[in-house]
């Protein structure tokens, strides 16, 4: 596992490096940049699991290094000191926002978040970026329908047809996205709201049925979770 | 045909303009406009007089004295009745000349001015203008003989006439106390004006001419206004009759240049001299011309005074400054007043008009200052908060605390001295932060606590150099602190040795320059941010202590960053 730390005061970057090895038993890899520009350097040239970001590095607005990096498929925490920023962080999709100062514990909590598979809890992710040819688009978590993976990538069906396709795999939206979408199966995440009914086809195959008519297939391990819900 | 006291009716003009000065300043203008008009129409009709006489004016009686000083005069003028409509109050009549004298009323003494020469005694000298009552059973309608015995021995040359008018005995009296008593209101308007604004001089720090010019022009309009009336109650002996006159135009004279220069001032009006130069010409030539000829000095002087004042407002208003159009209003309206009224009080409503403009202006003008200053004190506690919100905003705050943690769990005795400096830091900071100029040592020790906490931080080392600083030196507060967390910000970190930020100080002959070098490898910035919350920091508080009077320059060298703060002497 790869895990990327950019952070410009050396004695913070040292002490979430010596946490981060803490926690993952040292059976990671740490890289650490000082700089946003050397961080995005990173990012293209290796392919990262996490990336741990503080939001003003050298008086630059880390924002815009956001919305770059969380069209990626890694996780992104945020590690900063202006807290006032963490719902904004929420909104742009990342996995948790430690305010600093933080201790052991606090970073020990965001990294569970990141290793546990199941959704630990619903979160304020209002937008999903999207990478189309080199600029960063914005998605709200609203218009989505339903996802599908597709490979390493996953498609977007949205509210007005389109299909946008997205870098980060199946298994890290499940973690960003809120609780009123469900894993119905291991290729489709479902927006609640588009459900219409569960159909049983002949040899045990389970679909459901949205509103505007088209079938997902239900996977057989969800099935009596999802029509439990559905009741 | 005459008909007498033209003085009594225009105290309502005066009247109205005290009044509309008081309460109201703006509309003030408008309606005296208005005012103006209506009261020149109303001015004929309210001519009247309690007696309608006869007396030919224009052959009066000249070449009347005696060839030696002591020949004594006598003088008959004829005079006709016509109409007599309030026969309660007893007939007067006032005699305009020069001399000592006794008029006779049909051959009936009525009254003497001064003393005639006699073999032995000299003249006491009478006074110019005299009344004297006339027997009620002497007032039938129809001619009358009025005789004029006396002596003339000063000021022959003068060629006087005698004028007579026939008025009744209370309302000669009367009258000029009625045109005094609004004189007098206004004379005491502008000596409270001049003590005022002559107190506001001397008690303000600026020390601005046109309050000094505005508080003399008050005072001198004061001394115009009483000299032209002192005649009512003081009787000046004939033989001083011109050193009022002369007086008065000396002051008319002297009012002809402030108040253009006045207005210069106030308008900031380009080639000064030039005008004020052409001004005084063509009142030394109005003066030369029309030597002797007083009451025509004072109006031309006035006239040449109106219209240097209309072009210095008219080019104000089209400059567009506040307050132009309005004195462009005021002056028109005094140019109207003077053209449709009596000269004596044309001339004061006009003047008055002059002064009103100028005070109006200067309320402008108090009001734009009092804005300046507003905004100055603002600017300055909003730097105060600027200074304060360095050290506890989150990104310092938070991130040298995280540090600070991590010293503490790591090597404790570390992070006490890393504690101790950040301690100190603060302790700077709280003791400069209301000041708006501190010693440069002070600013020097406020860096170096802040470079030794950012070593804590950033685990770089930073080294202070310091070259030719004077101690007696005063600088704003953080303003070097400042360049150096930009230096800090925009500095790679050295792989070996430190970044070294050196201080330098030089004094040239119009300046003196603070110039911090900052030895480093530069980090690539995205923008070019020379407008960043640092460097408005650093310009408004560069503003606050020297005004426009410094130079602000920060730009990449071979060996890193070169900041150069220099402040000029003032100009």
């Amino acid at each position: 596992m790869k895990i990327l730390i950019i952070e410009d005061e050396a004695r913070i970057a040292k002490r979430i490096e010596r946490m981060t090895r803490d926690f993952f038993d040292k059976e990671v890899q740490i890289l650490l940049s000082d700089s946003v520009e050397n961080g995005l350097n990173t990012i293209e040239k290796q392919s990262i699991d996490l990336l741990l970001l503080d939001l003003n590095l050298n008086g630059e607005d880390g924002f815009e290094v956001l919305q770059t990096v969380v069209a990626k498929s890694f996780q992104t925490i945020i590690i900063s000191a202006y807290t006032d920023k963490a719902i904004m962080a929420f909104h742009y999709g990342v996995l948790d926002f430690v305010p600093k100062p933080f201790d052991a514990n606090r970073l020990a909590q965001a990294f569970t978040r990141f290793t546990t598979p199941e959704k630990t809890n619903s979160q304020d992710i209002q937008f999903l970026a999207i990478k189309k040819s080199k600029t960063i688009k914005l998605i709200t978590i609203k218009d989505i329908r339903y996802i599908k993976g597709a490979g390493i990538y996953t498609e977007l069906h949205l509210v007005n047809g389109r299909v946008e396709l997205h870098d980060k795999s199946l298994e890290s939206l499940e973690k960003l996205l809120p609780v009123e979408f469900e894993r119905i199966h291991k290729s489709y995440i479902l927006c609640w709201q588009e459900a219409d009914k569960l159909i049983v086809e002949a040899g045990g195959k389970y679909n459901m049925l949205l509103k505007s008519g088209e079938l997902l297939p239900v996977g057989r391990s969800k099935y009596k979770e999802i029509r439990h819900k559905l009741i | 045909m005459q008909t007498a006291l033209r003085a009594f009716e225009m105290h309502f003009c005066i009247r109205y303009l005290f009044y509309l000065y008081l309460m109201y300043r703006s509309p003030f203008f408008i309606v005296l406009l208005l005012l103006m008009f209506s009261s020149c129409k109303q001015y004929t009709e309210y001519v009247k007089s309690d007696v309608t006489y006869y007396v030919d004016d224009e052959n009066r009686p000249h070449d009347y004295l005696g060839k030696s000083d002591n020949s004594v005069f006598k003088v008959p003028i004829e005079i006709e009745i016509l109409k007599r409509e309030n026969k309660s109050t007893p007939l007067g009549l006032q005699v305009t000349a020069f001399g000592s004298f006794d008029v006779y009323w049909d051959g009936v003494f009525v009254g003497s001015n001064g003393k005639m020469a006699k073999s032995g005694q000299p003249e006491i000298p009478g006074t110019e203008l005299t009344y004297y009552q006339i027997p009620e059973k002497l007032a039938n309608k129809g001619k009358h003989i009025v005789t004029v015995i006396g002596t003339q021995s000063k000021i022959r040359d003068a060629n006087r006439s005698i004028g007579l008018k026939l008025e009744s005995f209370l309302r000669l009296h009367r009258a000029p106390l009625v045109v005094m008593s609004f004189m007098n209101l206004m004379a005491g308007a502008f000596l409270i004006a001049f003590i005022y604004y002559f107190f506001l001089y001397i008690n303000s720090t600026r020390k601005e001419a046109t309050v000094l010019l505005f508080g003399i022009i008050c005072l001198l309009f004061f001394c115009l206004l009483i000299i032209e009336y002192v005649k009512f109650y003081i009787d000046i002996p004939y033989t001083h009759f011109y050193t009022r006159l002369q007086t008065v135009g000396l002051l008319t004279f002297v009012i002809s240049i402030l108040v253009p220069w006045y207005f210069m001032l106030q308008f900031s009006f380009k080639r000064k001299r030039l005008f004020l130069f052409l001004l005084i010409v063509s009142l030394l030539t109005i003066y030369l011309v029309y030597y002797g000829h007083y009451d025509y000095t004072a109006i031309y002087f006035s006239y040449a005074m109106c219209a240097l004042s209309l072009i210095i407002a008219i080019d104000a208003a089209f400059r567009k400054i506040k307050g132009g159009l309005i004195v462009v209003i005021g002056l028109l309206a005094s140019v109207i007043v003077n053209k449709y009224m009596f000269y004596d009080f044309g001339l004061f409503i006009a003047f008055t008009i002059i002064v009103l403009s100028m005070l109006y202006l200067h309320t402008i003008r108090a009001k734009a200052l009092e804005e300046a200053h507003n905004a100055s004190l603002l600017l300055s506690s909003r730097l105060q908060l600027e200074l304060v919100k360095k050290n506890i905003q989150p990104h310092f705050l938070r991130n040298t605390l995280t540090s600070l943690i991590d010293w503490i769990e790591e090597s404790p005795q570390q992070g006490v001295v890393f504690i101790r400096a950040l301690a100190d830091e603060f302790d700077i900071m709280n003791a400069i932060a209301e000041d708006t100029l501190i010693p440069i040592q002070q600013e020097i020790e406020l860096c170096r606590k802040h470079l030794e906490v950012m070593s804590f931080r950033k685990e770089v080392c930073y080294n202070w150099e310091e070259k030719n600083i004077d101690a007696n030196e005063e600088i704003p507060p953080a303003v070097i602190h400042t360049i150096i967390e930009n230096g800090i910000t925009h500095s790679f970190p050295p792989k070996q040795g430190c970044i070294t930020f050196c201080l330098s100080f030089t004094r040239e002959k119009q300046y003196k320059q603070y110039t911090l070098l900052t030895l480093a490898k530069n980090r690539n910035r995205k923008k070019e941010n020379s407008n960043g919350t640092g460097f408005k920091y650093i310009k408004a508080r560069l503003n606050e202590s020297y005004g426009s009077n410094w130079e602000f320059d920060s730009f990449a060298i071979e060996e890193g960053w070169c900041t150069t703060i220099k402040i000029f002497d003032k100009k």
